[in-house]
């Protein structure tokens, strides 16, 4: 075998049996490809990357006899594309399909998830109308399965989950690598390297193989170079980043680099100043930056993003108002909002209910009403338990309990 | 005085049935007795002005003056801030304009009243000026708002439009014993006094407070005692408290006390800085110079609130700034 082809290559799996872990989604996969009346015509394969979805594709295929025509995400896929490549490919059988060798085509869509809404406009619709057409498999995959646009394909399809390939299955991969190539590795360096890839086989293998370099050696102490694959800053390595910057350009750098929702990171921000911040005059000097930063939200709106680049400064600066001050702490992380709001559900239901009816019987709105008549109707009630305005706005025992026992605005 | 028996609110039990029962608003009564004698002459009407002052009962005073006891048949009660969206309010005057095109004797068409315009946003506002144009033939609409100027001019232009302003302390006063005296309650002047210099204007508002503090006695008097009790216990103790926790520094615990607000009551950001505003006035141990600067921190805000995207960041900004004041204020004394 020649040396410098890619280990990823080298070792790609030729038959099932290669394929690691996933055992119960393969014997799916097997069971659907066999089966001659099929009560799916199409398989959608989905889960992370390098999990094996395209490599036991290939090697079922090989294995029983069938034609890739293959079509992946760098292939445009508008509905004409779709047809041109796929239409002709699975609507006739093909000629050599009762001889030994082929059993015939099969369409396979890699990346279906990458479809996107205006370059590949009707690619689904057209996807779903080869699926119903098809005389042959269609086999697709995705890595997330949840997209919108792919909604109406689940409903074609056989859906088949690939989980991550647990950690000892890519450790004996590793192992076996490493002694076909005469690496000499630490068995902790391969642990490592496993635990960095996330269960991704591919990328564990890319590792192992720019790891073990020139020399044939790992150790522990090369894999300490690894990155993170994943490269998305979290919202809470984020926070700790954004409130120990010393700088308003650390800080914004920061903002720029990582992926976390601006809306849900500027109420995070909000949340935890306050423990950033003790001193009252620095508090207020931060928050009126985060409210600037507020305000070229409310600009940007849905249309204008070039203005981000303000707000992230803006809240940059709210970062490094007296970076001197900075102690670690601990942050608060679902939202105050969002649970307030979700505990005080019923409270707010109820009262607005109560509104309406005094709205209804006073010409008001219910905002007028919850102002200006509950907090005298509630003193009323207290007052008179029985009084006649019970009856006349047609409140319910409970919501006169919950008027009585409300507090005060 | 026609009373509506029926009703146990005073508000609505003693609100006037036609023109002539209306107190104060002369020129108003005037303007619109000279529609009714010609029905067909009315035009759009809107009516703009503070809260409490007759411009909802003018308008359903219009509403019995057209077709008197069965007028609900012919009007469509609109509110703009608890329809969600123009397209209810344009489905719903659709369609009333459809079963109701018929009018009732001499006059050609239905009454829609539509309140609290100025919470439609611009678009929705838009909208309806087409709506006022298309069904204009069958329909005429009296708008109510608090703000004239936050309604587009194309809609103005299409109304009469009438302000409506504070109304007179004589003339409520005499409102308020001339409910007194149906209920068999005995108002005492001071107390009346009081009700009238806390209601700033806004009658609904007065007599709410004078039947609230009327059911601390059973059948006694209403002494001004009673009705400072009314007013304390009537008035927003959470905000109070949000706006005391931000002053003396725990920022934390009065952010909490906003979200409880916002939660409980399912008050927006606008409405609390209202009360907010409201508040600091009647604290007494402000000088008047700290609650003018106060008062223009919060102008700042509400300004803010209107332009941002989330009223909560708003609302806790200008938390931190009490905070800061509060500490200045301390550092002095």
């Amino acid at each position: 075998m020649r040396n410098d082809l890619l280990w990823v290559e080298k070792y790609r799996p030729k038959k099932i049996e290669d394929i690691i872990g996933n055992e119960e989604a393969k014997a799916t996969f097997i069971e659907w490809l066999k089966s001659k009346r099929k009560t799916k015509k199409a398989v959608l394969l989905y889960g992370s990357p390098g999990v094996g979805k395209t490599a036991l594709v290939n090697a079922a295929s090989k294995e029983f006899g069938f034609t890739i025509i293959e079509m992946n995400a760098s292939d445009t896929r508008s509905e004409k594309a779709v047809n041109a490549v796929a239409k002709p490919a699975t609507s006739y059988l093909a000629l050599d399909t009762f001889t030994a060798e082929s059993k015939g085509n099969l369409l396979f869509l890699d990346e279906v998830d990458g479809i996107t809404g205006n370059e590949d406009r009707g690619g689904v619709s057209a996807i779903i109308d080869i699926v119903e057409k098809a005389m042959v498999p269609v086999i697709m995959a995705a890595n997330d399965p949840d997209v919108d646009k792919l909604r109406p394909l689940k409903k074609v399809c056989l859906l088949i989950r690939f989980h991550q390939i647990r950690l000892p299955l890519i450790i004996t991969l590793l192992q076996k690598i490493c002694l076909l190539e005469h690496v000499k590795s630490d068995f902790e360096a391969l642990e490592h390297i496993a635990q960095n890839s996330k269960g991704d086989v591919r990328s564990a293998i890319n590792d192992l193989q720019s790891l073990s370099g020139e020399n044939h050696v790992l150790t522990l102490q090369d894999t300490m170079t690894l990155a993170p694959r994943n490269k998305d800053i979290s919202m809470d390595e984020t926070l700790r980043g954004f409130f120990s910057a010393k700088s308003v350009e650390e800080a914004s750098s920061l903002l720029f680099r990582s992926s976390v929702d601006y809306d849900e990171f500027i109420m995070s921000i909000s949340d935890n100043l306050p423990r950033r911040y003790a001193n009252p005059d620095e508090l207020a000097v931060a928050y009126d930056y985060v409210s600037q930063a507020d305000l070229f939200r409310g600009r940007i709106g849905t249309e204008y993003w070039h203005l981000l680049k303000y707000f992230f400064n803006d809240l940059s600066k709210a970062a490094s108002v007296a970076p001197e001050s900075y102690k670690p702490f601990e942050f608060i992380s679902p939202p105050i909002r969002i649970i307030t709001l979700f505990w005080t559900k019923g409270k707010r239901t109820m009262l607005n209910g109560i509104c309406g009816k005094i709205g209804g019987q006073c010409h008001v709105s219910i905002s007028k009403a919850k102002h200006e008549f509950v907090p005298f109707i509630k003193i009323i009630l207290q007052k008179q338990k029985s009084s006649a305005l019970i009856s006349w706005l047609v409140l319910t025992p409970e919501e006169v309990d919950f008027l009585v026992k409300m507090n005060r605005f | 005085m026609t009373v509506n028996e029926e009703s146990l609110m005073w508000v609505e039990k003693y609100r006037p049935k036609n023109l002539n029962e209306v107190v104060d608003l002369h020129d108003i009564v005037e303007s619109l007795k000279a529609f009714m004698r010609n029905p067909k002459t009315m035009p759009h009407l809107m009516f703009a002005g503070i809260p409490g002052t007759g411009k909802t009962t003018l308008a359903l005073c219009i509403a019995h003056e057209l077709f008197g006891s069965n007028w609900k048949n012919f009007t469509l009660e609109l509110n703009a801030s608890d329809e969600r969206g123009i397209d209810t309010v344009r489905e719903r005057v659709k369609d009333f304009s459809r079963y109701s095109r018929a009018g009732f004797g001499d006059i050609p068409f239905a009454l829609i009243i539509l309140d609290e315009c100025d919470q439609m946003t611009g678009p929705a506002q838009t909208a309806l000026r087409r709506i006022m144009e298309t069904g204009s033939r069958t329909s005429r609409f009296i708008l109510i708002c608090n703000q004239s100027s936050k309604i587009i001019e194309p809609i103005q232009s299409r109304c009469a439009i009438f302000r409506f302003s504070r109304l007179d302390k004589q003339a409520m006063k005499d409102q308020l014993q001339c409910i007194a005296k149906k209920e068999k309650v005995k108002l005492l002047p001071e107390a009346a006094e009081r009700i009238v210099d806390f209601s700033e204007g806004d009658l609904r508002h007065a007599i709410n407070a004078l039947q609230t503090a009327s059911a601390y006695k059973e059948g006694g008097e209403v002494d001004e005692k009673t009705v400072s009790l009314v007013i304390g216990e009537a008035s927003p103790m959470q905000v109070q408290k949000m706006i005391r926790k931000a002053l003396f520094g725990d920022f934390i615990e009065a952010r909490k006390t906003m979200y409880e607000i916002m939660g409980s009551f399912g008050f927006s950001g606008t409405e609390i800085i209202r009360q907010v505003q409201r508040e600091i006035f009647k604290m007494s141990d402000l000088t008047p110079e700290q609650k003018a600067d106060l008062s223009n921190v919060i102008g700042e805000y509400d300004y803010r609130l209107t332009q941002g995207a989330n009223s909560d960041i708003q609302l806790s900004a200008l938390l931190a700034q009490f905070g800061k004041f509060g500490k200045a204020l301390g550092e002095t004394y």
